[in-house]
């Protein structure tokens, strides 16, 4: 009875209770609530690991199709869904979605319109990479730059705030990240001469709350960086959400690279591009920042996630940040004051930098040199990176950091651009250096030396992101359509299921009713597909869907 | 049967499909400054979408190397005014600037000569 009274007493203090997501669900992630999904990348570390073990290295063999759903879209599908109380959420281009997340069937769908000329300033896929949720509501962006936040209940548009006008080469793919009671976005656009920032929005209202700009003006000392107005199309966009430290109120944003790729456009470092962000999130102050790759000429964004975790470094428990940086190097941070702890290269040729040295600048090679006095040259890795956008998982059980690598280099040729808004500013004309075998393979990686413990290879690389349990499975998916388990501790492949298209989806997973579900979208469409010329694919169709798995009833 | 199809369309398309059938004599072949323009100017805008050198997996865009070689009209009217999936242009690009990428297409991006 006392129990029940309780209850009642609780639920009248949190009028939300049963239909809203508040701060300290969101803290929790995917690893202390296995029955939700709350953040983009399972949780505020973006781990992209649960500890769900019903699906495990001996039964996964048992795992078939439970519903897929049409996206009626055929764009690369890279979002990566939520699910609250049993209600999915996904996002696509073009819709938001909320469906029932034991049955596939539709709850609201909500359309997205943008202009017929926003396209022309996306380099790389027509994309949305998924949804935040936060008091009841679902918020994410469009390709034309605009924040919505909506009913999550209904769909229904609550506010819609406009980030930057899109003829000027802005877009925006990124999922929304909720941090100390503020929305933050980043933007897309380093290759239409952008200068790229971070915003915070009010949850509330959509009120425009700061704007830290990722490339350094004349009103920061940084800016002594960028010569001239250069900064003015400097680039440095934030396309993949940050992650998250509730402790220490400070958010891990990754930037992109600097425009134009030339880097006799710009001499000097270009701060903050190819970097990592500390920023409060109330405030958008920049608490430290770390610049992985100074005056990049090679398109290595550093967009990518930026992975926390707690590793045991000489006996010391150490907040740490992790990132499979795409200049092949594997970076451990300091998280609480962005010093390097190690940087080891993770791929297998890289001919860039020499290494990198204790304070963490890279070491340039002749090659380097070279492309800075201007001159074309052979290098690896290709502007694609030794990883792309794709998000690894790290498993806190087998210490190691699952990551679709890419294994392919490029002639590279400086041009110099003139900038047209709303046009390409590239700066660099490349061509791409194939090699004989596989370009690319799924490594776990041993963050604290770089070195791969197995490597799952794949002839046409894989793009798709990473997800790793406690039941030793790792999943990914492949260009070619399949989703496919490997086992954590050796890489054996387990299991496999083709999809109608290419996967560049993100797989999440969550128990409900006793059940554990995997759920993947499927759609082709993405940086590989459109730049590589890999004309094997050819033979895979587009065409979005969700797909979602479960063990067979035994 | 095509007059019927006139006739339900309306004038102004009727009109426009007479002049597109009446332009199939093709263009001479382009000048390699031509060519060249055109070359660079498709890698920095349309190769994003339609792949490095018109080499496109084909999935989600059109394959290039496959446009009627000889169909000016229709090429100038889907990259001014788009078409489905495919953005316009017309606002951003000059005319001879869409001359020199329809250089490039029509040759299937051999150079001349
Ligand atoms: C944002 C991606 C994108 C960009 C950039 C782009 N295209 Fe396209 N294009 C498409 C898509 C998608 C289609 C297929 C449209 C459809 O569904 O019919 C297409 C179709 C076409 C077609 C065939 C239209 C027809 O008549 O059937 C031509 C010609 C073309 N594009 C030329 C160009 C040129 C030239 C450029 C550069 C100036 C360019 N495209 C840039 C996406 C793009």
């Amino acid at each position: 009875m006392r129990k029940l009274l309780l209850t009642a007493v609780i639920a009248a203090l949190v009028p939300f209770g049963l239909h809203a997501q508040t701060a300290s669900d969101l803290m929790k992630g995917s690893q202390k609530d296995t029955a939700n999904v709350l953040n983009y990348g399972m949780g505020y570390d973006l781990q992209r690991f649960s500890p769900l073990t019903q699906v495990n290295r001996d039964t996964v063999k048992h795992l078939v199709p439970v519903w897929n759903y049409s996206y009626d879209d055929n764009k690369s599908e890279e979002s990566q869904p939520l699910v609250y109380n049993g209600v999915l959420y996904v996002t696509t281009n073009a819709a938001t979605m909320a469906l029932n997340a034991k049955t596939g069937e539709q709850i609201w769908k909500s359309k997205i319109e943008y202009p017929d000329e926003t396209p022309r300033i996306v380099c790389c896929g027509i994309i949305n990479r998924g949804a935040a949720l936060y008091e009841g509501k679902i918020f994410r962006t469009t390709l034309d730059a605009f924040v919505v936040a909506m009913d999550a209940k209904t769909g229904k548009e609550l506010w819609r705030s406009h980030a930057i006008d899109f003829k000027d080469g802005y877009s925006m793919t990124v999922a929304p990240l909720i941090a100390d009671g503020v929305v933050l976005t980043g933007i897309s656009g380093a290759e239409y001469g952008i200068r790229g920032f971070i915003d915070g929005w009010d949850p509330d209202t959509g009120k425009h709350l700061w704007r830290t700009y990722t490339v350094a003006g004349p009103d920061d000392p940084n800016g002594k960086t960028w010569p001239g107005d250069t900064y003015q199309h400097g680039g440095g966009s934030t396309w993949i959400t940050g992650s998250f430290d509730p402790d220490l109120h400070t958010v891990y944003w990754g930037t992109g690279n600097a425009g134009s790729w030339n880097p006799t456009t710009h001499p000097g470092d270009n701060l903050y591009t190819c970097s990592v962000l500390a920023l409060d999130p109330k405030t958008g102050k920049i608490k430290w920042h770390f610049q992985f790759s100074p005056n990049d000429p090679y398109d290595y964004d550093s967009v990518a996630e930026m992975v926390l975790a707690d590793l045991n470094i000489g006996g010391k428990p150490t907040k740490v940040l992790m990132d499979t940086n795409r200049n092949g190097f594997f970076y451990v941070l300091d998280r609480t004051n962005g010093k390097l702890i190690t940087a080891n290269q993770y791929i297998t040729k890289q001919t860039w930098a020499k290494g990198i040295d204790e304070g963490g600048r890279p070491i340039a090679s002749e090659i380097t040199d070279k492309v800075r006095q201007g001159q074309e040259q052979d290098v690896w890795p290709g502007a694609m990176g030794g990883k792309n956008w794709s998000p690894v998982s790290y498993n806190p059980g087998t210490g190691l950091v699952y990551a679709n690598t890419l294994n392919f280099g490029m002639h590279y040729k400086p041009t110099t651009p003139e900038f047209r808004a709303g046009l390409t500013y590239w700066g660099a004309d490349i061509t791409w250096i194939w090699p004989d075998g596989p370009r690319g393979g799924l490594k776990a990686i041993d963050p604290m030396t770089g070195k791969a413990k197995w490597e799952a290879p794949s002839d046409i690389p894989r793009f798709s992101g990473v997800l790793s349990t406690a039941g030793g499975v790792v999943f990914s998916g492949k260009l070619t359509g399949e989703l496919e388990a490997f086992d954590a501790d050796n890489g054996k492949k387990l299991w496999q299921f083709k999809t109608g298209s290419g996967v560049e989806g993100q797989p999440v997973t969550w128990q409900q009713d006793g059940v554990q579900y995997i759920a993947v979208s499927s759609g082709i469409g993405g940086v590989y597909t459109l730049f590589s010329g890999d004309e094997r694919l050819s033979q895979v169709p587009a065409g979005g869907s969700l797909w979602v798995f479960a063990l067979a009833p035994q | 049967m095509r007059f019927a199809a006139c006739l339900i369309v309306g004038f102004s398309l009727c009109a426009f499909l007479v002049s597109a059938r009446s332009q199939t004599t093709p263009d001479p072949p382009p000048s390699p400054q031509q060519f060249g323009k055109g070359s660079e100017l498709f890698a920095q805008i349309c190769s994003h979408c339609h792949g490095p050198h018109m080499v496109n997996p084909g999935t989600a865009s059109f394959d290039l190397r496959k446009f009627p070689h000889d169909d000016r009209q229709r090429f100038f009217n889907s990259v001014s005014n788009g078409k489905k999936a495919m953005p316009p242009w017309k606002d951003v690009l000059h005319p001879d600037e869409i001359e020199a990428v329809w250089a490039y297409v029509r040759t299937g991006g051999v150079e001349p000569q």
